[in-house]
């Protein structure tokens, strides 16, 4: 009895706990969606109201009206598109050739990719700024674009995916007389749509968040993407007030957010292969 | 042309196809840059006038301001942002990544291991947990700014514990850098809490039966089994936790400004680096930068490898 006591106080404080943070986790999520209907001054109001009254639109009519939000999200979608498109190919690509074709020290130069993880963003940084100045693709969506069409983790990804599915398979398609380039369009490249899906996800959000690179590469307004766009409206206050940030920053958090809700599984099946690594 | 239409030399034909973008890409602005980088670290240069090599002088102005900056720590610290920059980045860099590594380690370990035990609803909090790591960090900055306001919202739950005081967070430079690292922590411990949650599912189950069987608490199996069995998972965890918190860059840009926000309290490495490039255009002085925040990395990565390593095999 006095076991059963303790189980049921053990489970119910566990419980607890993980309620409590996961308010802790959603609760600036859930606040700024009751802001995003508030005036400014009840969104500042101390201490801090819940049901927006009166309840007003004006946040998310002056992102449309007084600035270039819509521009940001189309350019957004733009540069996280190709790049999600693009690195479907690469990665599949290369993590079938790395995976599966034979050719002298592939494995030595597929370590060379990798221990390119291992320098940070910031070292590369300056010297790809000169090149891109010096090629003229300087504040070009498209030019920018190009430095994250072949991600490497997603290559590592895509390799162990091949290598899971096991080398015979792809040698049985090659003595029925399939060449290489064959095989990889008529088996690995459905074979490996699971493992495809969550590479796109991860380059989705990867691009779809990514603020350092298109701070650094884009300067007029009408091409930045969302992230740098909203951090310019603030620092600039081009809104009088900070609703706007609120309602814009939820607007161009909710694809990640909805991608997330609906595809959790796969994001977190990704999770264990990357920690696996380690 | 028969060696050519070989099987083999069509394979490799292939394989060469098949990696070459990807290859030159990385390679061009990978390991092309890296070196790039070093290499302008010894020249002064603004892009537009042409390169002058300076040897070494661009390493010796920044041991020298990080040295003037060791002695503005001990007798004059409100100067340390205007009079040596780099050495307050690397200050606050250190303090924050002190606050936020271990604090996101254990919380997300907590959660974790509170996760796993069988209950209902454990998809649900992985979701919540996971969100805040799928939302952009300029996002979070920009929300928890408007939570953090003196009468925002997170005062609100604070002034019980404070007898009504209410914290300037983001304009009280002895706050900011709390601030930052509250959002930083908030944003990615539950991400590696999900880490936790899968390397525990792959624990093997016997190994738990057993020490039921010869009566081990359950605190006891959690220290004696799970966390020495969790050790390269603990490991992944801190590394990647010590490379993203010394890179800091997006919450201290959006939270205190490009210039480190009051007294420069909410300053970073980064921060100084790109400053260093990009406003005062002295490439060659944030090459230069660059090439110490590496070493920094670096060598912390590989001290924190080896040493949970050792305990590894103990």
């Amino acid at each position: 009895m006095n076991r059963k006591l303790f189980n049921i106080l053990k489970i119910s404080g566990i419980y607890l706990v993980l309620i409590f943070f996961a308010l802790v986790y959603l609760m600036p999520f859930i606040r700024s969606l009751f802001g995003s209907f508030m005036t400014w001054e009840q969104a500042s109001y101390f201490p801090p109201q819940w049901i927006p009254n009166p309840m007003t639109f004006t946040n998310y009519l002056k992102l449309v009206e007084i600035s270039l939000f819509p521009t940001w999200i189309i350019n957004t979608a733009i540069y996280s598109g190709i790049i999600v498109l693009v690195n479907i190919l690469t990665a599949s690509m290369s993590g079938y050739a790395f995976a599966s074709l034979n050719f002298p020290k592939k494995d030595l130069i597929f370590n060379t990719l990798l221990a390119l993880l291992m320098i940070p963003p910031f070292v590369t940084l300056i010297p790809n700024f000169i090149i891109y100045v010096k090629l003229g693709i300087i504040d070009n969506l498209f030019g920018l674009a190009i430095l994250s069409t072949a991600n490497i983790s997603s290559i590592f990804l895509m390799r162990q995916y091949y290598f899971s599915l096991g080398k015979e398979l792809f040698e049985a398609a090659r003595i029925d007389g399939a060449n290489p380039l064959k095989a990889f369009f008529y088996i690995a490249l459905p074979l490996g749509r699971p493992a495809l899906g969550a590479i796109s996800i991860y380059n989705f959000l990867a691009a779809w968040n990514a603020f350092l690179g298109p701070l650094v590469f884009l300067r007029s307004p009408e091409n930045y993407t969302l992230p740098v766009g909203l951090s310019f409206a603030f620092s600039r206050s081009i809104w009088s007030d900070y609703g706007p940030i609120i309602a814009g920053s939820l607007i161009a958090s909710a694809p990640t957010i909805l991608l997330f809700v609906v595809l959790n599984k796969y994001l977190i099946r990704g999770i264990v292969i990357r920690a696996s690594k380690g | 042309m028969a060696i050519l239409a070989s099987k083999k030399n069509i394979e490799r034909l292939t394989f060469i196809l098949l990696i070459i973008y990807p290859f030159t890409l990385n390679a061009f602005f990978g390991y092309f840059s890296a070196v790039f980088s070093f290499w302008l670290s010894f020249y002064s240069w603004d892009i537009l006038s042409p390169m002058k090599f300076v040897g070494l002088s661009n390493y010796y102005a920044l041991f020298q301001e990080l040295w003037r900056g060791l002695n503005l720590l001990f007798s004059d610290p409100n100067l340390l942002q205007f009079r040596a920059p780099f050495f307050n980045g690397l200050k606050n860099i250190l303090v924050y990544t002190a606050i936020v590594v271990p604090t996101q380690t254990f919380l997300a370990l907590m959660l974790a291991l509170m996760g796993n035990q069988k209950i209902r609803g454990s998809q649900f909090f992985k979701v919540a947990y996971f969100l805040p790591a799928t939302t952009c960090s300029v996002i979070i900055s920009l929300i928890f700014m408007w939570l953090f306001e003196k009468d925002g919202f997170i005062n609100f739950f604070i002034i019980p514990f404070t007898g009504g005081y209410r914290i300037n967070w983001l304009n009280d430079p002895t706050y900011l850098l709390t601030a930052i690292s509250l959002v930083a922590i908030w944003g990615t411990s539950g991400n590696f809490s999900v880490t936790f949650l899968s390397g525990l599912q792959t624990l093997p189950k016997e190994v738990y039966e057993a020490a039921k069987i010869d009566g081990a608490s359950s605190l006891n199996r959690l220290i004696h089994i799970t966390i020495p069995l969790l050790k390269p998972i603990i490991a992944y965890v801190v590394i990647m936790g010590l490379i993203g918190a010394l890179q800091m860059f997006d919450l201290s840009y959006v939270m205190a400004g490009s210039s480190g926000g009051v007294g420069g309290a909410g300053y970073t490495i980064t921060l100084d680096i790109y400053n260093t490039a990009f406003l005062q255009l002295r490439y060659g002085y944030a090459a230069a930068k660059s090439v110490i925040l590496f070493l920094l990395i670096f060598s912390l990565s590989y001290y924190v490898q080896n040493k949970l390593r050792y305990y590894r095999h103990e």
